[in-house]
């Protein structure tokens, strides 16, 4: 089953690809129906998943090169699941939102299905090189659809999107090969990897490759700069798909790899970390307040957001790691609306230039309701109570504050940035008159708003009701802070027992489980 | 001696208006909306004079006129449909009389001061409160509180009459334009010029009745008349002067925005934003919800034609009004001027051309040049793949 949600894809784009089309209508028309078809099935997938559980579900296991220790393992925990149905989510929002005469159509939309099978891939992958080998097919695709269909300096841009994330890919095969070949594994496994002979500084050295690696990806400061030249040049499908899911292969490869594997070194460094979070997230909102580029100033505000995932995760307790994933599939949420939001104010307007933009609230003659969405982006981003961007921002702090005090406080800032620069946007673009060189923008159909309602009522809903985003997650989080404990390295299917005999406590943090551990040693 | 041509801001108006040109420049769809417009406005206009001096001569002195937009007929059938809202905008009359009211001007203002308006009004109120000693008390108490109210009656009498004439002027041009005869601009403005011309003398009366006997509050005696008594302050008061207030934008008296000399107001409807957020003097709403109801279907058409369709419907309307009300200011400039327009003699001319600069004066600022450079395009390019 697993396996179709990656076929699916791979299948739409084969036959966007092989066959003679010219329509592009009649491409996106595919694309969307395979988009379409993989969404209701990760749908499918989440009703029949068990949250109660923390174990692997959906297990698929086929031997492939055994004398490498490699194989197609796939399942889903609740660490994944939320990832997943976001990915097929927003693929179809991206093929839904992409232009219908867009030239090259056989080639863009299945360079956008092979996108959306690989990144579902890595995010179900149970085995290192497996996923090593979906994280690197999705930079591909990437790669093609910034090149070919970006803007003036999209050549520039998808080369230092390029050469960034294929270090990053260097750096984490080199940490996934020490990671094996150090600790005597024969495969390459998750769940038959034990790192607990490994010193503390092979890990660290491991760590610093998954972290580099996956910082990279995220992106970190200071290994950002590729971020906001990608989005400013990407078309509107691509940076929603950029903000929304690929760049949390980055925090989902930290938490997957770099806790779950490496405990003891995470544990060490976790307050480098934390401070690391509290520099991204400031860097990351002072730069957004500077910027008169309405997609420079979303792009910098995901580096800032991004932050505070990283600060769940330093901080380690089975409640800041569900935070984390919780951040994660809100800032997917909330950065793709804003992404759509602001490529539809730029393909009505013809700018995104704060400076020209402006009184778009305009009932009669600017984008009221798009402008109305951008104002409930805005709020959710700035984690305004009532919408997703809240809660999840609230647990972030609440579970953090505990390990870290000083650096969830200093972190707690970058919110009230965040306010400041989206008040600006708000206010510059949205109130006063409708600028004079805009005055006469062409309509907003309902299909343009639709891809932007669906976001903002999801929103809403989980800014209402988080427990449904919650759920899925909570055991597996637990189990992940509880593993290295228990020497289990992931959950998996026959690690319940194991981990059910010992009594959770949210605030217990892996420092203190290590501590705890070292002791009865 | 003798200028050969205007050194004024606005000097290319003032050469085009001496040359017998018009404000608006000639061109087909400017035509067509002028008179398009002009038509729903002549509807909209009908009723509204209807209902003003339905209420200047049943609702006056009336304290709490609850159903003074219903001309009498009250019905349930009609009370839902005014809570609904599918109705004229009664009160976008009223905003324009309280203008007039406010600004004054001409010789109606002057005889509501008078002596013998005073008289009338005492005689009216005596009639009409004869069995009511309370509010005998309270005119006693507050002298000028009924004599104000029947100020204002007499206002939206004198706003009633003047749109009677106007309404007809604008379905008789639409009339015209519908058989053929009117086919420029020029052609608009002189039809709107003489048809001022022609009401120019009609006497401004304003009589109630009271227990079958009839009260002259505005009489013949006072002589006065539709253009220089009705007419001309209400271009000043709602064309040129306006109010600060109605729109949704807000003046900061404090900080010099709004002219403390009412005389220098420039908030009218030439001068107006037709953006809903920035409009001032007359708001591009109320009016314009009432005309799109009356647009001619060519004007539909028009408007649909466009890169919004009729999503801004309110905002072209306002457009083409504005249009429309600059070339009735120029019927009305033209028709006061000192001497013939085509004359040849030097002085005759320059002394015009003076007149001229004076208008094109309180005309810098407004929304002159826009009317006249009005597109529908986008300035700024589109992005690669739209």
């Amino acid at each position: 089953m697993i396996s179709a949600l990656i076929l699916l894809p791979l299948i739409g784009a084969a036959i966007v690809s092989v066959f003679p089309i010219t329509s592009s209508k009649v491409c996106r028309s595919i694309a969307l129906t395979f988009t379409i078809l993989a969404f209701v099935l990760s749908v499918v997938i989440a009703l029949g998943f068990s949250p109660d559980e923390f174990s692997l579900q959906y297990s698929e296991f086929i031997p492939w090169i055994n004398s490498l220790g490699f194989n197609y393992n796939l399942g889903v925990d609740g660490l994944s699941l939320p990832l997943l149905v976001l990915n097929c989510l927003l693929s179809a929002i991206a093929v839904y939102s992409s232009d219908q005469s867009i030239q090259r159509p056989r080639l863009y939309f299945s360079l956008v299905l092979l996108l959306s099978s690989a990144v579902t891939g890595a995010f179900v992958a149970q085995d290192l090189l497996l996923f090593f080998l979906f994280y690197e097919l999705e930079l591909i695709p990437l790669y093609l659809l910034i090149a070919i269909w970006g803007g003036q300096r999209r050549g520039y841009a998808a080369t230092k999107f390029l050469i960034y994330t294929a270090s990053s890919g260097i750096l984490i095969l080199a940490s996934f090969l020490g990671l094996v070949w150090l600790s005597g594994s024969s495969s390459f496994a998750l769940q038959e990897l034990d790192t607990s002979s490994l010193s503390l500084g092979t890990q660290l050295i491991l760590l610093a490759g998954i972290l580099i690696g996956f910082g990279i990806k995220i992106p970190l400061v200071p290994f950002h700069t590729w971020l906001p030249d990608a989005h400013v040049e990407a078309s509107t499908p691509i940076s929603v798909l950029l903000a929304g899911v690929l760049l949390k292969l980055g925090t989902y490869g930290l938490l997957r790899f770099g806790t779950l594997l490496l405990p003891l070194a995470w544990q060490y460094i976790a307050p480098w970390l934390a401070i690391w979070a509290v520099v991204s997230v400031l860097f990351g909102a002072s730069c957004a307040i500077a910027q008169k580029d309405m997609k420079k100033m979303v792009a910098y505000s995901s580096i800032a957001h991004m932050g505070y995932i990283l600060l769940a995760a330093a901080a380690g307790t089975p409640l800041s790691i569900l935070a984390a994933v919780m951040q994660m599939i809100s800032h997917g949420l909330i950065s793709a609306l804003l992404f759509l939001l602001v490529g539809i104010i730029y393909k009505k307007a013809g700018s995104r230039d704060l400076s020209v933009i402006e009184g778009l609230l305009n009932p009669e003659r600017g984008l009221p309701m798009i402008g109305s969405l951008v104002i409930l982006g805005v709020m959710a981003s700035a984690g305004i109570p009532g919408m997703v961007g809240f809660i999840c921002e609230f647990t972030v702090f609440t579970s953090s504050f505990a390990v870290f005090p000083v650096q969830t406080l200093l972190s707690m800032i970058g919110t009230g940035l965040t306010a400041i620069y989206f008040l600006i946007l708000a206010n510059r673009a949205l109130f006063g008159r409708l600028s004079n060189q805009v005055t006469s923008l062409p309509r907003v159909y309902w299909s343009d708003r639709i891809p932007a309602l669906i976001l903002a009522v999801l929103i809403v809903v989980f800014g209402i009701q988080p427990n449904w985003l919650s759920r899925w997650t909570e055991k597996t989080t637990t189990a992940i802070v509880r593993s290295p404990m228990v020497g289990v390295h992931a959950p998996s299917h026959n690690s319940s027992t194991t981990a059910s005999i010992y009594q959770f406590k949210d605030n217990i943090s892996i420092r203190e489980i290590m501590v705890e551990k070292s002791l009865k040693e | 001696m003798i200028k050969k041509s205007s050194k004024h801001p606005l000097a290319e108006y003032v050469e085009r208006l001496l040359s017998g040109k018009t404000l608006l420049p000639e061109g087909s769809e400017n035509l067509l909306e002028v008179v398009g417009i002009l038509k729903s406005y002549g509807v909209v206009l009908d009723a509204y004079s209807k209902n003003l001096i339905y209420i200047a001569e049943n609702q006056f002195l009336e304290f709490f006129p609850f159903f003074k937009y219903f001309n009498g007929q009250v019905s349930v059938n009609k009370l839902f449909s005014h809570w609904w809202h599918d109705r004229i905008n009664f009160e976008y009359a009223e905003y324009c009389m309280r203008s007039m009211l406010w600004h004054g001007g001409g010789g109606l203002d002057k005889y509501l001061d008078s002596a013998e308006f005073r008289e009338n009004a005492e005689n009216v109120i005596a009639a009409k409160f004869r069995k009511n000693p309370f509010i005998k008390l309270v005119n006693q108490l507050f002298p000028e509180f009924l004599i104000e109210q029947l100020r204002v009656s007499a206002y939206y009498s004198g706003l009633g009459q003047f749109w009677r004439v106007m309404s007809d002027i604008f379905i008789d041009l639409s009339d015209q334009y519908d058989g053929g005869k009117i086919t420029s601009i020029l052609q608009v403005v002189e039809h709107i010029k003489n048809g001022l011309v022609a009401a120019a003398s009609k006497p401004i009366v304003y009589k109630v009745k009271i227990d079958n006997k009839v009260y002259n509050i505005l009489p013949e005696s006072a002589e006065l008349t539709f253009l220089v008594d009705t007419a001309i302050p209400y271009v000043e008061a709602i064309f040129f002067r306006g109010t600060p207030f109605q729109g949704t934008v807000s003046y900061n008296a404090q900080a010099g925005q709004i002219s403390p000399d009412q005389g220098r107001f420039q908030y009218g409807a030439l001068y107006a934003d037709p953006l809903p957020i920035g409009g001032s003097g007359i708001p591009p709403t109320l009016l314009m919800q009432d005309m799109r109801h009356y647009l001619p279907d060519y004007l539909h058409h028009l408007y649909q034609s466009t890169r919004r369709g009729e999503d801004d419907l309110r905002v072209q309307i306002c457009e083409s009004f504005q249009k429309s009300m600059y070339c009735v200011t120029n019927a009305a400039i033209v028709g006061l001027m000192p001497h013939p327009q085509d004359t040849q003699d030097p002085k005759l001319r320059d002394e015009n051309r003076a007149y001229l600069e004076k208008w094109m004066d309180r005309l810098i600022i407004s929304r002159l040049h826009a009317v006249n450079s009005q597109d529908n395009s986008c300035n700024i390019s589109l992005p690669r793949w739209s």
